[in-house]
Protein backbone atom coordinates (compact mmCIF):
# COMPACT_ATOMS: atom_id res chain seq x y z
CA UNK A 1 0.00 0.00 0.00
CA UNK A 2 2.81 2.37 0.98
CA UNK A 3 4.32 2.19 -2.52
CA UNK A 4 0.98 2.98 -4.10
CA UNK A 5 0.55 6.40 -2.43
CA UNK A 6 0.54 8.98 -5.26
CA UNK A 7 3.36 11.56 -5.02
CA UNK A 8 0.96 14.50 -4.75
CA UNK A 9 -0.38 13.10 -1.47
CA UNK A 10 3.13 13.29 -0.02
CA UNK A 11 3.29 17.04 -0.58
CA UNK A 12 2.01 19.45 2.01
CA UNK A 13 -0.93 21.48 0.66
CA UNK A 14 0.04 24.81 -0.86
CA UNK A 15 -1.01 27.36 1.74
CA UNK A 16 1.03 26.90 4.91
CA UNK A 17 -0.42 29.83 6.78
CA UNK A 18 -4.03 30.85 6.62
CA UNK A 19 -4.85 33.96 4.72
CA UNK A 20 -7.63 35.96 6.31
CA UNK A 21 -10.23 38.13 4.62
CA UNK A 22 -10.64 37.99 0.85
CA UNK A 23 -14.29 38.95 1.09
CA UNK A 24 -17.28 37.08 2.39
CA UNK A 25 -18.84 33.93 1.02
CA UNK A 26 -22.49 34.70 0.49
CA UNK A 27 -24.99 32.01 1.39
CA UNK A 28 -27.24 31.19 -1.52
CA UNK A 29 -31.00 31.09 -1.09
CA UNK A 30 -30.83 27.36 -1.79
CA UNK A 31 -28.47 26.85 1.18
CA UNK A 32 -30.77 28.90 3.36
CA UNK A 33 -33.73 26.85 2.13
CA UNK A 34 -32.00 23.59 2.99
CA UNK A 35 -31.10 24.87 6.45
CA UNK A 36 -34.72 25.89 7.02
CA UNK A 37 -35.84 22.48 5.82
CA UNK A 38 -33.59 20.92 8.43
CA UNK A 39 -35.55 23.07 10.92
CA UNK A 40 -38.48 20.69 10.31
CA UNK A 41 -36.74 18.26 12.64
CA UNK A 42 -36.55 20.85 15.39
CA UNK A 43 -40.19 21.87 14.91
CA UNK A 44 -41.27 18.22 15.02
CA UNK A 45 -39.33 17.67 18.19
CA UNK A 46 -40.75 20.86 19.74
CA UNK A 47 -44.33 19.71 18.93
CA UNK A 48 -43.74 16.29 20.44
CA UNK A 49 -42.07 17.79 23.53
CA UNK A 50 -44.74 20.44 24.16
CA UNK A 51 -47.54 17.93 23.48
CA UNK A 52 -46.21 15.41 25.98
CA UNK A 53 -46.68 17.59 29.07
CA UNK A 54 -48.82 17.05 32.15
CA UNK A 55 -52.04 18.90 32.80
CA UNK A 56 -55.83 18.73 32.39
CA UNK A 57 -56.16 18.82 28.60
CA UNK A 58 -52.96 16.80 28.02
CA UNK A 59 -54.41 13.88 29.91
CA UNK A 60 -57.84 13.95 28.28
CA UNK A 61 -58.53 11.11 25.83
CA UNK A 62 -57.50 12.17 22.32
CA UNK A 63 -60.82 11.03 20.80
CA UNK A 64 -62.71 13.36 23.16
CA UNK A 65 -60.33 16.16 22.18
CA UNK A 66 -60.84 15.58 18.47
CA UNK A 67 -64.65 15.57 18.83
CA UNK A 68 -64.45 18.70 21.04
CA UNK A 69 -62.32 20.40 18.39
CA UNK A 70 -64.69 19.55 15.53
CA UNK A 71 -67.78 20.56 17.51
CA UNK A 72 -66.31 23.90 18.61
CA UNK A 73 -65.00 24.69 15.10
CA UNK A 74 -68.57 24.11 13.91
CA UNK A 75 -69.89 26.47 16.59
CA UNK A 76 -67.32 29.12 15.59
CA UNK A 77 -68.49 28.89 11.97
CA UNK A 78 -72.20 28.99 12.83
CA UNK A 79 -72.26 31.85 15.33
CA UNK A 80 -72.00 35.38 14.03
CA UNK A 81 -72.32 37.34 17.29
CA UNK A 82 -69.62 38.72 19.53
CA UNK A 83 -70.87 37.10 22.77
CA UNK A 84 -70.62 33.42 21.73
CA UNK A 85 -67.27 34.05 20.00
CA UNK A 86 -65.99 35.72 23.18
CA UNK A 87 -67.34 32.73 25.13
CA UNK A 88 -65.29 30.32 22.97
CA UNK A 89 -62.20 32.50 23.36
CA UNK A 90 -62.65 32.49 27.13
CA UNK A 91 -63.25 28.69 27.19
CA UNK A 92 -59.97 28.03 25.34
CA UNK A 93 -58.17 30.49 27.62
CA UNK A 94 -59.42 28.70 30.76
CA UNK A 95 -58.46 25.27 29.33
CA UNK A 96 -54.97 26.59 28.57
CA UNK A 97 -54.71 28.02 32.06
CA UNK A 98 -55.75 24.85 33.89
CA UNK A 99 -53.58 22.73 31.57
CA UNK A 100 -50.56 24.94 32.36
CA UNK A 101 -49.78 25.61 28.69
CA UNK A 102 -47.30 28.46 28.14
CA UNK A 103 -49.75 31.28 27.33
CA UNK A 104 -47.16 33.68 25.90
CA UNK A 105 -45.84 31.21 23.30
CA UNK A 106 -49.36 30.04 22.50
CA UNK A 107 -51.00 33.43 21.99
CA UNK A 108 -47.97 34.93 20.23
CA UNK A 109 -48.47 32.39 17.44
CA UNK A 110 -52.29 32.63 17.45
CA UNK A 111 -52.40 36.43 17.40
CA UNK A 112 -49.73 36.73 14.71
CA UNK A 113 -51.52 34.32 12.37
CA UNK A 114 -54.92 35.81 13.33
CA UNK A 115 -53.63 39.29 12.53
CA UNK A 116 -52.31 38.23 9.10
CA UNK A 117 -55.06 35.84 7.97
CA UNK A 118 -57.98 37.48 9.79
CA UNK A 119 -57.40 41.19 10.20
CA UNK A 120 -55.03 42.17 7.35
CA UNK A 121 -56.77 40.13 4.67
CA UNK A 122 -60.27 41.35 5.53
CA UNK A 123 -59.37 44.96 6.38
CA UNK A 124 -59.96 46.39 2.85
CA UNK A 125 -63.51 45.04 2.96
CA UNK A 126 -64.36 47.48 5.76
CA UNK A 127 -63.87 50.45 3.41
CA UNK A 128 -67.12 52.09 2.30
CA UNK A 129 -66.23 51.23 -1.31
CA UNK A 130 -67.06 47.62 -0.44
CA UNK A 131 -69.19 47.72 2.74
CA UNK A 132 -71.68 50.56 2.72
CA UNK A 133 -72.46 52.38 5.95
CA UNK A 134 -71.47 55.29 8.14
CA UNK A 135 -67.82 56.31 7.63
CA UNK A 136 -66.18 56.50 11.04
CA UNK A 137 -62.57 56.84 9.88
CA UNK A 138 -62.02 58.71 6.59
CA UNK A 139 -58.85 57.79 4.68
CA UNK A 140 -59.06 59.62 1.30
CA UNK A 141 -61.15 62.66 0.45
CA UNK A 142 -61.79 63.13 -3.29
CA UNK A 143 -63.06 66.39 -4.84
CA UNK A 144 -66.28 64.63 -5.86
CA UNK A 145 -67.89 61.22 -6.15
CA UNK A 146 -67.29 59.17 -9.33
CA UNK A 147 -69.49 56.66 -11.10
CA UNK A 148 -68.38 54.32 -13.85
CA UNK A 149 -70.09 51.22 -15.10
CA UNK A 150 -71.59 49.48 -12.05
CA UNK A 151 -69.13 51.06 -9.60
CA UNK A 152 -69.67 54.06 -7.37
CA UNK A 153 -66.61 55.77 -5.80
CA UNK A 154 -67.80 58.07 -2.99
CA UNK A 155 -66.22 61.47 -2.32
CA UNK A 156 -64.99 60.33 1.08
CA UNK A 157 -63.36 56.90 1.20
CA UNK A 158 -62.98 55.46 4.68
CA UNK A 159 -63.72 52.66 7.11
CA UNK A 160 -67.38 52.19 7.97
CA UNK A 161 -68.80 51.15 11.35
CA UNK A 162 -70.44 48.12 9.72
CA UNK A 163 -67.20 47.19 7.97
CA UNK A 164 -65.15 47.44 11.16
CA UNK A 165 -67.71 45.27 12.94
CA UNK A 166 -67.50 42.61 10.18
CA UNK A 167 -63.68 42.68 10.23
CA UNK A 168 -63.56 42.39 14.05
CA UNK A 169 -65.99 39.49 13.90
CA UNK A 170 -64.01 37.71 11.20
CA UNK A 171 -60.72 38.28 13.04
CA UNK A 172 -62.21 36.92 16.25
CA UNK A 173 -63.50 33.85 14.41
CA UNK A 174 -60.09 33.25 12.80
CA UNK A 175 -58.40 33.65 16.20
CA UNK A 176 -60.89 31.24 17.79
CA UNK A 177 -60.41 28.63 15.05
CA UNK A 178 -56.65 28.97 15.36
CA UNK A 179 -56.65 28.74 19.15
CA UNK A 180 -58.84 25.63 19.05
CA UNK A 181 -56.52 23.97 16.54
CA UNK A 182 -53.35 25.02 18.35
CA UNK A 183 -54.87 23.84 21.64
CA UNK A 184 -55.05 20.32 20.18
CA UNK A 185 -51.58 20.55 18.59
CA UNK A 186 -50.00 21.89 21.79
CA UNK A 187 -51.49 19.21 24.01
CA UNK A 188 -51.53 16.07 21.83
CA UNK A 189 -48.64 14.31 20.07
CA UNK A 190 -49.29 14.31 16.31
CA UNK A 191 -49.39 10.48 15.92
CA UNK A 192 -52.13 10.36 18.61
CA UNK A 193 -54.20 12.90 16.68
CA UNK A 194 -53.94 10.76 13.56
CA UNK A 195 -55.03 7.65 15.44
CA UNK A 196 -57.92 9.52 17.05
CA UNK A 197 -59.26 10.32 13.58
CA UNK A 198 -60.49 6.72 13.67
CA UNK A 199 -63.52 7.95 15.66
CA UNK A 200 -64.44 10.06 12.64
CA UNK A 201 -64.48 6.84 10.61
CA UNK A 202 -61.41 7.82 8.59
CA UNK A 203 -60.32 4.52 6.93
CA UNK A 204 -57.36 2.68 8.54
CA UNK A 205 -55.44 2.54 5.27
CA UNK A 206 -55.59 6.33 5.03
CA UNK A 207 -54.45 6.71 8.64
CA UNK A 208 -51.49 4.37 8.07
CA UNK A 209 -50.47 6.37 5.02
CA UNK A 210 -50.59 9.65 7.00
CA UNK A 211 -48.61 8.11 9.90
CA UNK A 212 -45.92 6.73 7.61
CA UNK A 213 -45.72 9.98 5.65
CA UNK A 214 -45.34 11.98 8.87
CA UNK A 215 -42.55 9.65 10.03
CA UNK A 216 -40.67 9.70 6.72
CA UNK A 217 -40.79 13.48 6.47
CA UNK A 218 -38.44 13.49 9.47
CA UNK A 219 -36.25 10.69 8.12
CA UNK A 220 -35.80 12.50 4.82
CA UNK A 221 -35.36 15.88 6.48
CA UNK A 222 -32.42 14.33 8.33
CA UNK A 223 -31.01 12.87 5.08
CA UNK A 224 -31.28 16.29 3.39
CA UNK A 225 -29.59 18.00 6.34
CA UNK A 226 -26.76 15.42 6.31
CA UNK A 227 -26.30 15.74 2.54
CA UNK A 228 -26.05 19.48 2.98
CA UNK A 229 -23.28 19.02 5.58
CA UNK A 230 -21.47 16.53 3.32
CA UNK A 231 -21.46 19.03 0.49
CA UNK A 232 -20.41 21.86 2.78
CA UNK A 233 -17.41 19.80 3.92
CA UNK A 234 -16.06 19.71 0.34
CA UNK A 235 -16.79 23.29 -0.68
CA UNK A 236 -13.88 25.68 -0.70
CA UNK A 237 -15.78 28.74 -1.85
CA UNK A 238 -19.13 30.15 -2.89
CA UNK A 239 -21.27 28.12 -5.27
CA UNK A 240 -22.99 29.67 -8.26
CA UNK A 241 -26.78 29.50 -8.18
CA UNK A 242 -26.83 27.39 -11.38
CA UNK A 243 -24.46 24.82 -9.81
CA UNK A 244 -26.54 24.81 -6.65
CA UNK A 245 -29.68 24.13 -8.71
CA UNK A 246 -27.89 21.25 -10.47
CA UNK A 247 -26.94 19.83 -7.11
CA UNK A 248 -30.50 20.12 -5.85
CA UNK A 249 -31.81 18.36 -8.97
CA UNK A 250 -29.32 15.51 -8.49
CA UNK A 251 -30.20 15.19 -4.84
CA UNK A 252 -33.93 15.14 -5.57
CA UNK A 253 -33.29 12.20 -7.89
CA UNK A 254 -31.27 10.54 -5.13
CA UNK A 255 -34.02 11.08 -2.55
CA UNK A 256 -36.56 9.67 -5.01
CA UNK A 257 -34.43 6.57 -5.49
CA UNK A 258 -33.89 6.26 -1.74
CA UNK A 259 -37.63 6.67 -1.11
CA UNK A 260 -38.37 3.91 -3.57
CA UNK A 261 -35.86 1.58 -1.89
CA UNK A 262 -37.15 2.54 1.56
CA UNK A 263 -40.70 1.87 0.41
CA UNK A 264 -39.70 -1.63 -0.75
CA UNK A 265 -37.89 -2.27 2.54
CA UNK A 266 -40.85 -1.08 4.64
CA UNK A 267 -43.19 -3.31 2.68
CA UNK A 268 -40.86 -6.31 3.16
CA UNK A 269 -40.65 -5.50 6.89
CA UNK A 270 -44.46 -5.39 7.08
CA UNK A 271 -44.75 -8.74 5.26
CA UNK A 272 -42.07 -10.16 7.57
CA UNK A 273 -44.18 -9.20 10.58
CA UNK A 274 -47.33 -10.86 9.37
CA UNK A 275 -49.00 -8.22 7.22
CA UNK A 276 -51.46 -9.88 4.87
CA UNK A 277 -53.27 -6.97 3.29
CA UNK A 278 -55.63 -6.22 6.16
CA UNK A 279 -54.70 -3.20 8.26
CA UNK A 280 -55.27 -3.51 11.99
CA UNK A 281 -54.50 -0.45 14.04
CA UNK A 282 -53.64 -0.59 17.70
CA UNK A 283 -56.88 -0.14 19.61
CA UNK A 284 -57.20 2.59 22.16
CA UNK A 285 -57.82 1.90 25.79
CA UNK A 286 -61.39 2.39 26.94
CA UNK A 287 -62.40 5.97 27.59
CA UNK A 288 -62.40 6.47 31.36
CA UNK A 289 -65.28 7.88 33.41
CA UNK A 290 -63.27 11.06 34.00
CA UNK A 291 -62.87 11.54 30.22
CA UNK A 292 -66.63 11.03 29.68
CA UNK A 293 -67.45 13.61 32.39
CA UNK A 294 -65.13 16.24 30.92
CA UNK A 295 -66.30 15.36 27.42
CA UNK A 296 -69.92 15.80 28.43
CA UNK A 297 -69.13 19.07 30.20
CA UNK A 298 -67.36 20.45 27.10
CA UNK A 299 -70.22 19.28 24.86
CA UNK A 300 -72.76 20.98 27.15
CA UNK A 301 -70.70 24.17 27.12
CA UNK A 302 -70.51 24.11 23.31
CA UNK A 303 -74.28 23.54 23.08
CA UNK A 304 -74.87 26.45 25.47
CA UNK A 305 -72.71 28.73 23.32
CA UNK A 306 -74.54 27.53 20.22
CA UNK A 307 -77.90 28.25 21.89
CA UNK A 308 -76.94 31.77 23.15
CA UNK B 1 3.07 21.18 16.85
CA UNK B 2 -0.59 21.58 17.69
CA UNK B 3 -2.92 21.70 14.65
CA UNK B 4 -6.43 21.35 16.12
CA UNK B 5 -7.51 22.46 19.59
CA UNK B 6 -10.95 22.24 21.22
CA UNK B 7 -11.51 24.21 24.42
CA UNK B 8 -14.48 23.46 26.70
CA UNK B 9 -16.79 22.52 23.83
CA UNK B 10 -20.48 22.03 24.61
CA UNK B 11 -23.10 21.08 22.02
CA UNK B 12 -26.85 20.48 22.39
CA UNK B 13 -29.25 19.12 19.78
CA UNK B 14 -32.49 21.13 19.50
CA UNK B 15 -31.18 23.25 22.41
CA UNK B 16 -32.13 20.41 24.74
CA UNK B 17 -30.33 17.10 24.24
CA UNK B 18 -26.69 17.41 25.29
CA UNK B 19 -24.33 15.77 22.78
CA UNK B 20 -21.04 17.10 24.16
CA UNK B 21 -20.21 18.54 27.56
CA UNK B 22 -16.99 20.42 28.28
CA UNK B 23 -14.82 18.62 25.73
CA UNK B 24 -11.21 19.77 25.44
CA UNK B 25 -8.49 18.13 23.38
CA UNK B 26 -5.68 18.92 21.00
CA UNK B 27 -4.39 17.05 17.95
CA UNK B 28 -0.80 17.43 16.85
CA UNK B 29 1.05 17.37 13.55
CA UNK B 30 1.39 13.94 11.97
CA UNK B 31 -0.64 12.30 14.71
CA UNK B 32 -3.11 9.40 14.67
CA UNK B 33 -5.99 10.20 16.99
CA UNK B 34 -9.04 8.09 17.81
CA UNK B 35 -12.23 9.24 19.51
CA UNK B 36 -13.94 6.24 21.05
CA UNK B 37 -17.22 5.88 22.88
CA UNK B 38 -20.45 3.93 22.84
CA UNK B 39 -23.39 4.73 20.54
CA UNK B 40 -24.79 8.20 21.19
CA UNK B 41 -21.79 9.40 23.19
CA UNK B 42 -21.18 12.29 20.75
CA UNK B 43 -18.28 11.02 18.59
CA UNK B 44 -19.79 12.03 15.25
CA UNK B 45 -20.91 15.39 16.64
CA UNK B 46 -17.37 16.06 17.86
CA UNK B 47 -15.93 15.20 14.42
CA UNK B 48 -18.44 17.52 12.74
CA UNK B 49 -17.45 20.31 15.13
CA UNK B 50 -13.74 19.73 14.42
CA UNK B 51 -14.51 20.02 10.68
CA UNK B 52 -16.45 23.27 11.08
CA UNK B 53 -19.76 21.76 9.99
CA UNK B 54 -21.40 22.33 13.37
CA UNK B 55 -20.49 25.06 15.81
CA UNK B 56 -20.31 24.62 19.58
CA UNK B 57 -22.98 26.22 21.75
CA UNK B 58 -20.19 26.98 24.24
CA UNK B 59 -16.41 26.72 23.98
CA UNK B 60 -14.08 27.24 21.04
CA UNK B 61 -12.27 25.24 18.37
CA UNK B 62 -9.01 26.33 16.74
CA UNK B 63 -7.28 25.18 13.56
CA UNK B 64 -3.69 26.39 13.17
CA UNK B 65 -4.54 28.83 15.99
CA UNK B 66 -7.43 30.33 13.99
CA UNK B 67 -10.82 30.06 15.62
CA UNK B 68 -13.40 28.07 13.66
CA UNK B 69 -16.67 29.95 13.73
CA UNK B 70 -19.54 30.69 11.39
CA UNK B 71 -17.98 34.10 10.85
CA UNK B 72 -14.43 32.92 10.10
CA UNK B 73 -15.66 30.20 7.73
CA UNK B 74 -17.52 32.82 5.71
CA UNK B 75 -14.20 34.52 4.87
CA UNK B 76 -13.30 33.32 1.36
CA UNK B 77 -9.56 32.85 1.97
CA UNK B 78 -9.91 31.11 5.30
CA UNK B 79 -12.68 28.84 4.02
CA UNK B 80 -10.48 27.76 1.11
CA UNK B 81 -7.48 27.25 3.42
CA UNK B 82 -9.52 25.21 5.88
CA UNK B 83 -11.38 23.02 3.39
CA UNK B 84 -8.17 22.34 1.47
CA UNK B 85 -6.46 21.15 4.65
CA UNK B 86 -9.26 19.23 6.31
CA UNK B 87 -11.08 16.31 4.69
CA UNK B 88 -14.01 14.55 6.29
CA UNK B 89 -15.30 11.09 5.38
CA UNK B 90 -18.87 10.57 6.59
CA UNK B 91 -20.07 7.29 8.07
CA UNK B 92 -22.83 7.03 5.45
CA UNK B 93 -21.10 7.15 2.06
CA UNK B 94 -24.47 7.56 0.33
CA UNK B 95 -24.94 11.09 1.58
CA UNK B 96 -21.39 12.04 0.68
CA UNK B 97 -21.49 10.98 -2.96
CA UNK B 98 -23.55 13.51 -4.87
CA UNK B 99 -21.98 13.74 -8.34
CA UNK B 100 -23.29 11.88 -11.41
CA UNK B 101 -20.33 9.45 -11.72
CA UNK B 102 -17.32 8.26 -9.72
CA UNK B 103 -14.99 10.35 -11.92
CA UNK B 104 -17.07 13.52 -11.27
CA UNK B 105 -16.96 12.70 -7.60
CA UNK B 106 -13.14 12.56 -7.59
CA UNK B 107 -12.82 15.76 -9.63
CA UNK B 108 -15.28 17.82 -7.55
CA UNK B 109 -12.83 18.70 -4.75
CA UNK B 110 -9.75 19.64 -6.83
CA UNK B 111 -11.87 21.75 -9.20
CA UNK B 112 -13.39 23.50 -6.17
CA UNK B 113 -9.87 24.35 -5.05
CA UNK B 114 -9.21 25.93 -8.43
CA UNK B 115 -6.78 23.30 -9.77
CA UNK B 116 -6.36 23.09 -13.53
CA UNK B 117 -8.39 20.36 -15.21
CA UNK B 118 -5.26 18.39 -16.24
CA UNK B 119 -3.90 18.37 -12.72
CA UNK B 120 -7.29 17.43 -11.29
CA UNK B 121 -7.58 14.57 -13.81
CA UNK B 122 -4.08 13.36 -12.95
CA UNK B 123 -4.94 13.35 -9.24
CA UNK B 124 -8.20 11.49 -9.85
CA UNK B 125 -6.44 8.89 -11.96
CA UNK B 126 -3.68 8.30 -9.37
CA UNK B 127 -6.24 8.00 -6.56
CA UNK B 128 -8.31 5.52 -8.59
CA UNK B 129 -5.19 3.45 -9.11
CA UNK B 130 -4.35 3.51 -5.41
CA UNK B 131 -7.88 2.54 -4.37
CA UNK B 132 -8.38 -0.05 -7.14
CA UNK B 133 -11.49 1.67 -8.46
CA UNK B 134 -10.38 2.43 -12.03
CA UNK B 135 -13.06 0.11 -13.38
CA UNK B 136 -15.75 2.15 -11.61
CA UNK B 137 -14.91 5.57 -13.00
CA UNK B 138 -18.01 5.97 -15.21
CA UNK B 139 -20.45 4.35 -12.80
CA UNK B 140 -23.03 6.35 -10.85
CA UNK B 141 -22.60 6.05 -7.09
CA UNK B 142 -25.92 4.26 -6.52
CA UNK B 143 -24.61 1.34 -8.61
CA UNK B 144 -21.73 0.64 -6.21
CA UNK B 145 -21.45 -1.83 -3.34
CA UNK B 146 -20.92 -0.62 0.26
CA UNK B 147 -17.15 -1.18 0.11
CA UNK B 148 -16.84 0.52 -3.29
CA UNK B 149 -18.83 3.51 -2.05
CA UNK B 150 -16.50 3.84 0.94
CA UNK B 151 -13.44 3.76 -1.35
CA UNK B 152 -14.94 6.40 -3.61
CA UNK B 153 -15.92 8.56 -0.61
CA UNK B 154 -12.34 8.41 0.71
CA UNK B 155 -10.97 9.02 -2.79
CA UNK B 156 -13.20 12.07 -3.23
CA UNK B 157 -11.59 13.62 -0.15
CA UNK B 158 -8.03 12.48 -0.89
CA UNK B 159 -7.98 14.19 -4.30
CA UNK B 160 -8.07 17.44 -2.30
CA UNK B 161 -4.83 16.33 -0.58
CA UNK B 162 -5.87 17.33 2.92
CA UNK B 163 -3.42 17.69 5.79
CA UNK B 164 -6.00 16.26 8.23
CA UNK B 165 -8.26 13.35 7.39
CA UNK B 166 -11.22 12.74 9.69
CA UNK B 167 -13.11 9.48 9.31
CA UNK B 168 -16.40 8.70 11.02
CA UNK B 169 -16.74 4.96 11.81
CA UNK B 170 -14.57 4.08 8.81
CA UNK B 171 -14.85 0.30 9.07
CA UNK B 172 -18.52 -0.07 9.98
CA UNK B 173 -20.51 -2.26 7.60
CA UNK B 174 -17.47 -3.29 5.53
CA UNK B 175 -16.35 -6.85 4.82
CA UNK B 176 -13.08 -8.03 6.46
CA UNK B 177 -11.04 -7.65 3.25
CA UNK B 178 -12.14 -4.05 2.74
CA UNK B 179 -11.53 -3.35 6.43
CA UNK B 180 -7.92 -4.54 6.13
CA UNK B 181 -7.48 -2.52 2.93
CA UNK B 182 -8.79 0.57 4.70
CA UNK B 183 -6.59 0.06 7.73
CA UNK B 184 -3.48 -0.30 5.56
CA UNK B 185 -4.50 2.81 3.64
CA UNK B 186 -4.96 4.83 6.84
CA UNK B 187 -1.56 3.74 8.15
CA UNK B 188 0.13 4.53 4.84
CA UNK B 189 -1.49 7.97 4.68
CA UNK B 190 -0.34 8.68 8.21
CA UNK B 191 3.20 7.63 7.29
CA UNK B 192 2.93 10.03 4.36
CA UNK B 193 2.39 12.82 6.91
CA UNK B 194 -1.37 13.12 7.13
CA UNK B 195 -3.05 13.61 10.48
CA UNK B 196 -5.65 10.87 10.93
CA UNK B 197 -8.62 11.37 13.24
CA UNK B 198 -11.16 8.58 13.52
CA UNK B 199 -14.36 8.15 15.52
CA UNK B 200 -15.12 4.54 16.30
CA UNK B 201 -16.26 2.02 18.87
CA UNK B 202 -14.17 -0.69 17.22
CA UNK B 203 -11.41 -1.40 19.76
CA UNK B 204 -9.52 -3.68 17.35
CA UNK B 205 -9.13 -0.73 14.97
CA UNK B 206 -7.72 1.39 17.81
CA UNK B 207 -5.29 -1.40 18.67
CA UNK B 208 -4.16 -1.74 15.05
CA UNK B 209 -3.70 2.01 14.64
CA UNK B 210 -1.89 2.44 17.97
CA UNK B 211 -3.13 6.01 18.02
CA UNK B 212 -3.65 8.46 20.85
CA UNK B 213 -7.17 7.94 22.15
CA UNK B 214 -9.87 10.16 23.67
CA UNK B 215 -12.62 8.24 25.45
CA UNK B 216 -16.11 9.79 25.45
CA UNK B 217 -18.46 8.67 28.19
CA UNK B 218 -22.20 8.10 27.87
CA UNK B 219 -22.56 11.40 29.74
CA UNK B 220 -20.93 13.05 26.69
CA UNK B 221 -17.74 14.07 28.51
CA UNK B 222 -14.11 13.19 27.83
CA UNK B 223 -13.38 10.47 30.33
CA UNK B 224 -9.68 10.04 29.55
CA UNK B 225 -7.08 10.80 26.88
CA UNK B 226 -4.07 8.50 26.55
CA UNK B 227 -2.13 6.13 24.36
CA UNK B 228 -3.96 3.18 22.76
CA UNK B 229 -2.05 0.76 24.98
CA UNK B 230 -2.92 2.67 28.15
CA UNK B 231 -6.62 2.97 27.26
CA UNK B 232 -7.07 -0.59 26.03
CA UNK B 233 -5.54 -1.98 29.22
CA UNK B 234 -7.92 0.02 31.39
CA UNK B 235 -10.76 -2.51 31.74
CA UNK B 236 -12.57 -0.46 34.41
CA UNK B 237 -12.69 2.56 32.14
CA UNK B 238 -13.91 0.56 29.13
CA UNK B 239 -16.57 -1.10 31.27
CA UNK B 240 -17.66 2.27 32.62
CA UNK B 241 -18.10 3.78 29.15
CA UNK B 242 -19.85 0.64 27.88
CA UNK B 243 -17.26 -0.37 25.31
CA UNK B 244 -16.86 -3.80 26.91
CA UNK B 245 -19.39 -5.77 28.94
CA UNK B 246 -19.76 -8.71 31.27
CA UNK B 247 -20.64 -11.89 29.45
CA UNK B 248 -22.14 -15.09 30.82
CA UNK B 249 -21.68 -18.45 29.15
CA UNK B 250 -21.44 -22.11 30.08
CA UNK B 251 -18.49 -24.45 30.41
CA UNK B 252 -20.34 -27.77 30.55
CA UNK B 253 -22.86 -27.30 33.35
CA UNK B 254 -21.04 -24.37 35.00
CA UNK B 255 -22.09 -20.78 34.35
CA UNK B 256 -19.09 -18.49 33.88
CA UNK B 257 -18.91 -14.70 33.79
CA UNK B 258 -16.10 -12.65 32.26
CA UNK B 259 -15.45 -9.31 30.63
CA UNK B 260 -16.05 -9.35 26.91
CA UNK B 261 -15.39 -6.84 24.18
CA UNK B 262 -15.68 -9.07 21.12
CA UNK B 263 -11.99 -8.35 20.68
CA UNK B 264 -9.43 -7.89 23.39
CA UNK B 265 -10.69 -9.10 26.72
CA UNK B 266 -11.73 -12.69 26.69
CA UNK B 267 -9.79 -14.00 29.65
CA UNK B 268 -10.74 -17.15 31.53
Amino acid sequence: MRNKIPPFLLNTPSSLHPERGGGKVSMSYIDKGIESFAGVLKEGYAQWKSASGKGFFYELDTRIKVVFWLFFILVVSLKKEILPEAGIFFTVFVILLVSRVNLVTFYRKVFLLGFIFGFLISLPSSLNVITHGKVIFPVIILPKAYDFWIYHIPGVIGFTAEGVSVVSMLTLRVINSLSLSFLILYTTPFPEIIKALKVLKVPDAFLIIISLTYKYIFIFARIVADMHLAKKSRLAGAVKSAEARDWIAGRIAFILKKTQLKCDDVFKAMIGRGFSGEIKLYQYQKITGRDWIFGFFLFALGSLILWV
Amino acid sequence: MEIIRAEGVHYNYYNRFPALIDVSLEINKGEKFAIIGSNGSGKSTLLQILTGLLFPSQGRVFFHNNELSEKSLKEKDFLRFFREKVGFVFQDSDIQLFCPTVMDELLFGPLQLGLKKDEALARASEIMQMLNIENLKDRPSYMLSGGEKKRVAIGSVLTMNPEVLLLDEPTSGLDPKTQVFLLELILALNEAGKIIVIATHDLSLVDELQSRVAVLSEEHRIEKIGSAEEILKDEDLLLKVNLIHEHVHYHGQTAHTHIHSHYLFHKH
